[in-house]
C-alpha cells in the first residue's frame, strides 16, 4: 500500500512533544478511572478511529497497518528496520521508540504505561483476526513480530 | 505507538470519555493539560513576556502546521499579541476522523491556556467563534483595561453569547 491510500496520511512538520501529551493523558485516565478507563479508551482509539486498519486486519490484510508503521516512524526519524514477507506478515525492530525517547527528553521514567498503549490497541486490532503481534521489550524500543496466529 | 501525527484523534477519545462521566472531569483533565504545558512555556511566558509568546507559539504554527497569524501591537494602555488561527490543524484533524470528534473539542485550548496566562499575569480573550470550524482567534494584554475593551468587542460579536468566549479576569472592577 502506498502511504497515501492509508486513511490518515499526515504531511508536513512533526510535533513530537505531543509524546509526552499521550502520556499525561494515559497517566490522567489510570490515577482517575483506573486501567478500564485507559482500556476503554484505548480500545475505542483502536476501532473507531483506526476503523480502516482495524476492519483490513479482520479481513486478513495487514498492508494498511505496515504501511502505518513504516511512514510514520519514517516521519519521527526514529532507528528502526520494518521487513514485510509477501504473505502479510512482518517483522519491526524499533531500535528506538520516539516515545520513549520523548519521554526521556521530559524527564518521565514511566515506560510501562506507554508500553501498554501498544500493546493494547495491537490485540484490539488483532482480535478476531488471523493475525497476532508479539511485541518483545528491549532497551529503548522493541521488536513487534505481525504473524499468522 | 499512537504516531504524534495521530495524538489530537486519541486526545479527543478522552475528551468524549470523560465528558461522558461528567463535564467536570473534562474540566479537570484541562488543568492537567495545563500543568504539563507548564513544563514547556511557563519559563517563557514568564520571562519573555508577549514575545515569549510569540516565540512559543510561531514554532507551534511550524511544528503544527497551522494556518495562523500573530502580531504584536500597541493597545490603549499596553502591547497586546493577537492570534488569528485561519486553519486550525488540530479541529481538522479531529473532523477527519472516523470516531468523530468532541462537539467540545475546541474548549481544551482556553482549558489549557487560561490558567497559564493567570499565572504569568496576562489577561487573554478567546473567541471560539465556532465550536465546527477550525477557526478562532486569541487576543492577550499586558493591561487589564485592553483585555476588557477587547472582551467587549467579541461579546458585542456574538450578541452577548458568552459559551464561545473565554477569558480570565472580571469584566468590572
Amino acid at each position: 500500500m502506498k502511504p497515501e491510500e492509508m486513511r490518515y496520511c499526515s504531511t508536513g512538520e512533526v510535533h513530537l512533544d505531543f509524546h509526552g501529551s499521550t502520556y499525561v493523558g494515559l497517566k490522567y485516565l489510570l490515577d482517575h478511572f483506573g486501567m478500564e478507563a485507559v482500556d476503554e479508551v484505548l480500545t475505542n482509539t483502536a476501532e473507531k478511529v483506526y476503523k480502516s486498519i482495524y476492519e483490513r486486519l479482520q479481513r486478513g490484510d495487514s498492508s494498511e497497518l505496515i504501511c502505518h508503521w513504516r511512514y510514520y516512524l519514517e516521519r519521527e526519524k526514529c532507528d528502526f528496520t520494518l521487513t514485510e514477507n509477501p504473505d502479510g506478515t512482518a517483522v519491526l525492530e524499533l531500535r528506538e521508540c520516539p516515545a520513549l525517547r520523548q519521554l526521556a527528553k521530559e524527564k518521565i521514567d514511566d515506560r510501562p504505561l506507554i508500553c501498554h498503549a501498544t500493546e493494547k490497541m495491537n490485540s484490539v486490532w488483532c482480535e478476531g483476526s488471523p493475525f497476532e503481534i508479539v511485541v518483545e521489550h528491549q532497551e529503548k524500543g522493541c521488536r513487534q513480530t505481525l504473524r499468522f496466529k | 505507538m499512537i504516531p504524534s501525527d495521530h495524538f489530537v484523534r486519541f486526545y479527543n477519545e478522552i475528551f468524549k470519555y470523560l465528558e461522558d462521566k461528567g463535564h467536570e472531569h473534562l474540566e479537570d483533565y484541562f488543568l492537567e493539560i495545563s500543568r504539563h504545558q507548564e513544563t514547556h512555556c511557563l519559563k517563557q511566558f514568564s520571562e519573555g513576556g508577549l514575545q515569549g509568546m510569540y516565540d512559543y507559539w510561531m514554532m507551534i504554527k511550524k511544528e503544527e502546521n497551522c494556518d495562523s497569524d500573530k502580531f504584536i501591537e500597541d493597545g490603549q494602555y499596553g502591547k497586546v499579541l493577537k492570534s488569528f488561527m485561519s486553519g486550525c490543524p488540530s479541529l481538522a484533524k479531529v473532523q477527519d476522523n472516523d470516531a468523530g470528534s468532541c462537539p467540545l473539542y475546541c474548549y481544551h485550548c482556553p482549558g489549557w491556556v487560561l490558567p497559564l496566562m493567570s499565572k504569568v499575569g496576562y489577561y487573554y480573550v478567546y473567541d471560539l467563534i465556532s465550536l465546527d470550524m477550525p477557526r478562532c482567534q486569541t487576543t492577550i494584554c499586558e493591561h487589564i483595561e485592553d483585555a476588557r475593551a477587547q472582551l467587549k468587542l467579541v461579546l458585542k460579536r456574538h450578541k452577548g453569547d458568552r459559551t464561545l468566549v473565554k477569558w480570565n479576569f472580571p469584566e468590572k472592577d
